[in-house]
């Protein structure tokens, strides 16, 4: 026996435990043909059959709200065989509930089970209960529903109208509901197939959707008449835990979920230090190789693409997957135990204004220690929408790398009003966000998608280690294979920008560099500058390296591939700096580098977030701009002062 | 009144829904329909509703909240 089984389910119903526990590694994310939503599928063995599963995204309602439950629903629409799994049997019994499954399976007409997603042995009982639902090929009992909605006025007059030309692939009953409730999906649907008549009087009976609050009843009055008599026990407490009571004050709510989400960043380092360590490791190797390779007589331009380029970009892949397997790790368990939903609760309101879910508060504040980790992190986020708009804000916060040479630069400069450009820099990185989320979210989030919370806090659960880890382990080995082709493909536009063959006058980027310095002047920035600002968008750490580089006359070419390194800070950099560079530069500078895209592996981690190549160029292409126009705003105004 | 209005630890009962059809079917499939008893476990300003029906904890956003006709049964 084999088969396809679809998860469907409410948002936090434990769908994601059950997937992940029956998966295991052997699952993989991509997407719906034709829409920017996450598909999740993945493949178990049993009895030596295998059954491929398909995580449907979570949804409260059929209705045509978004993509995802658009998607959702054509599973729901489909006539197959289908089981009940009850979850959180655990937490039913702590409640002191009893739920009579028997009862409630004599209602349905299909099989129904008790379940706890964290429980391995009640796997057993799963396994059995869907070879049970295939050999019995059942099917919902939904007469009592229909029952229901037949009270409906114009149901059975709309139904008659559908029986004969209803598209395929649903039923009457479901047809007439959406029709009652004005779906706008399903009216266009049925204007396809039916004639204008038809669609007039089907319209009429409807009433604009006049019944659609009664019809929601209806469901409702059928889901109370099936566990009537099936479930039994007190009635459940009504009062807020301890930690609720934290995460849900006033005054407290905020900095509660801000330290959680911090100390969640410093927890997802220690898993993460070890494979970051590995990636250290790799670039180590890259100058012995390199250095091998030349004593070896190799040519030049071979040895630069092997370990500029290769040994380059696979360091900064494993760097990456440190970081990712570790942000992924901690923040799917502050999901998977409901903390997650709290964070949304609290920042609900703050969110909203930009058009976000509380969620977003999470990646943001990531974003401050490593952006490719905001944008990871923002997978928790499951409106595609919300979430490029979340990671293109993300990227306006500055990261540990901007943060380990802002302040440095500014001393330099600046002196004793250093920590006047931090501040100026936060207050315009708070404007940066606000306009960014003007420019892309008209787009991104539509108005009429702009609504507010409507949501389940589930009690909080113990996670299950094993499938989370599992998980987490999927989701890395399939970061790094869509990443390293990103990676590798931007290192080598960089390193063949600034492939000289020997001399540096004849690199492409000295060339391109000197020509449009009148241009770059403009905006603040001496080509040396401007060589710097393009080298930090491979990584911030780099700007500093190839500054010394030009500066000081040593081959640009390897200062920048050293630079990448994250190395190459010269002692005379204070002098070489105040020598060269004006304070009007430098602050133009400072703004370019601390607003330019954070780096090559976020830009990877970004495209791998949001399975787009279109707006992954554009995010890109919009910091790059913005970077240079705030600069020039800089250089202008530091022109005034000094 | 609306669901926003209610005092914390008070008792109502949703006695209509006022919107679009999108927020119909939101709001029926959390399952607050009409003649649905709800708890007000926290009404904060600037943050949403939270309260208790059918068996658990659900927070609602202020505008929301505003589409949602009560009868208040315990204060």
């Amino acid at each position: 026996m084999s088969a396809t089984i679809a998860l469907l389910g409410q948002p936090n119903s434990g769908k994601s435990t059950l997937f992940n526990a029956l998966t295991g590694l052997r699952q993989h994310v991509g997407n719906w043909p034709g829409k920017t939503v996450e598909k999740k599928e993945g493949t178990f063995t049993y009895k030596g059959d295998t059954y491929s599963v398909a995580d449907l995204p979570g949804s409260y309602s059929m209705s045509a709200n978004s993509d995802e439950e658009v998607i959702t629903r054509d599973y729901a629409g489909l006539e197959a065989p289908c089981f009940l799994v009850l979850n959180m049997e655990d937490v039913a019994k702590e409640q002191g509930k009893t739920i009579d499954a028997a009862a409630i399976e004599k209602k349905l007409g299909i099989p129904v089970m008790l379940f706890s997603a964290t429980d391995m042995k009640a796997y057993d009982k799963f396994y059995s209960t869907l070879e049970r639902a295939l050999k019995s090929k059942s099917h919902l009992d939904v007469s009592s529903l229909e029952k229901e909605y037949e009270k409906l006025g114009g149901y059975a007059e709309i139904k008659e109208q559908l029986a004969d030309n209803a598209p395929s692939g649903y039923t009457p009953m479901w047809l007439t509901v959406k029709v009652l409730e004005n779906d706008k999906v399903v009216s266009a649907k049925l204007k396809n197939t039916l004639d204008d008549k038809t669609i007039k009087k089907i319209e009429t009976l409807a009433k604009g959707g006049a019944d659609a609050v009664a019809a929601g009843e209806c469901k409702f009055a059928w889901i109370d008449e099936i566990l009537q008599g099936a479930v039994s026990g007190s009635k459940s407490v009504t009062k807020l835990g301890r930690l609720d009571r934290i995460y849900t004050h006033r005054i407290w709510g905020k900095p509660a979920v801000v330290l959680t989400v911090l100390l969640g960043l410093i927890a997802s380092f220690i898993p993460a230090l070890p494979i970051m360590g590995v990636g250290s490791l790799v670039d180590m190797l890259k100058t012995a190789v390199a250095t091998g390779l030349e004593g070896a007589g190799c040519p030049a331009l071979v040895t630069g693409l092997l370990c500029d380029v290769g040994i380059q970009s696979l360091s900064f892949v494993i760097k990456m997957l440190g970081f990712v397997f570790g942000v992924t790790l901690v923040f799917g368990l502050l999901e998977e135990v409901g903390v997650m939903a709290r964070i949304s609760y609290v920042f609900d309101n703050t969110m909203g204004k930009l058009g976000l879910q509380g969620k977003s508060v999470m990646p943001f504040l990531v974003s401050f220690g490593c952006t490719m980790g905001g944008a990871a992190g923002a997978r928790v986020i499951d409106n595609w929408g919300q979430k490029v708009l979340t990671i293109a804000l993300a990227w306006a916060v500055p990261c540990g790398a901007a943060w380990a040479i802002i302040p440095m630069l500014s001393t330099v400069f600046f002196g004793a009003a250093a920590p006047l450009i931090i501040v100026v820099l936060l207050l315009v990185m708070l404007l940066h966000m606000w306009i960014t989320a003007k420019v892309f979210g008209a787009k991104l989030v539509k108005t009429e998608d702009r609504c507010g919370m409507i949501m389940e806090l589930p009690p909080y659960h113990k996670p299950k280690w094993g499938a989370l880890f599992r998980y987490v382990l999927g989701r890395t080995k399939d970061t790094f294979f869509r990443v390293v082709k990103v990676v590798l493909l931007v290192c080598a536009v960089f390193w063949l920008l600034s492939y000289g063959g020997g001399s540096d006058e004849s690199s492409l980027l000295y060339k391109i560099g000197t020509a449009i310095e009148p241009v770059t002047m403009f905006v603040g920035l001496p080509w040396q500058l401007f060589i710097a600002f393009i080298a930090s968008s491979v990584g911030k750490e780099g700007a500093v390296g190839v500054i010394t580089a030009l500066y000081s006359g040593t081959s640009y070419a390897q200062g920048f591939a050293e630079a990448m390194s994250g190395a190459a800070r010269a002692a005379n950099l204070n002098e070489l700096l105040l020598a060269n560079v004006t304070r009007p530069e430098a602050l133009a500078f400072i703004f370019a580098i601390t607003f330019n895209l954070p780096c090559v592996v976020a830009l990877a981690a970004t495209y791998q977030e949001i399975h787009s190549v279109k707006w992954t160029a554009k995010i890109a292409l919009y910091y790059t701009a913005t970077a240079l126009l705030l600069s020039c705003i800089a250089y202008h105004i530091g022109q005034l002062i000094w | 009144m609306t669901l926003g209005e209610l005092k914390e630890n008070s008792e109502a009962v949703v006695s209509g829904l006022k919107g679009d059809s999108r927020f119909i079917g939101r709001i029926t499939s959390i399952g607050l329909t009409p003649g649905c008893r709800v708890n007000v476990i926290k009404n904060d300003k600037n943050r949403p509703l939270l309260l208790f029906s059918r068996d658990t904890m659900i927070a609602v956003n202020r505008r929301e909240c505003e589409g949602i006709e009560v009868t208040e049964v315990r204060s």
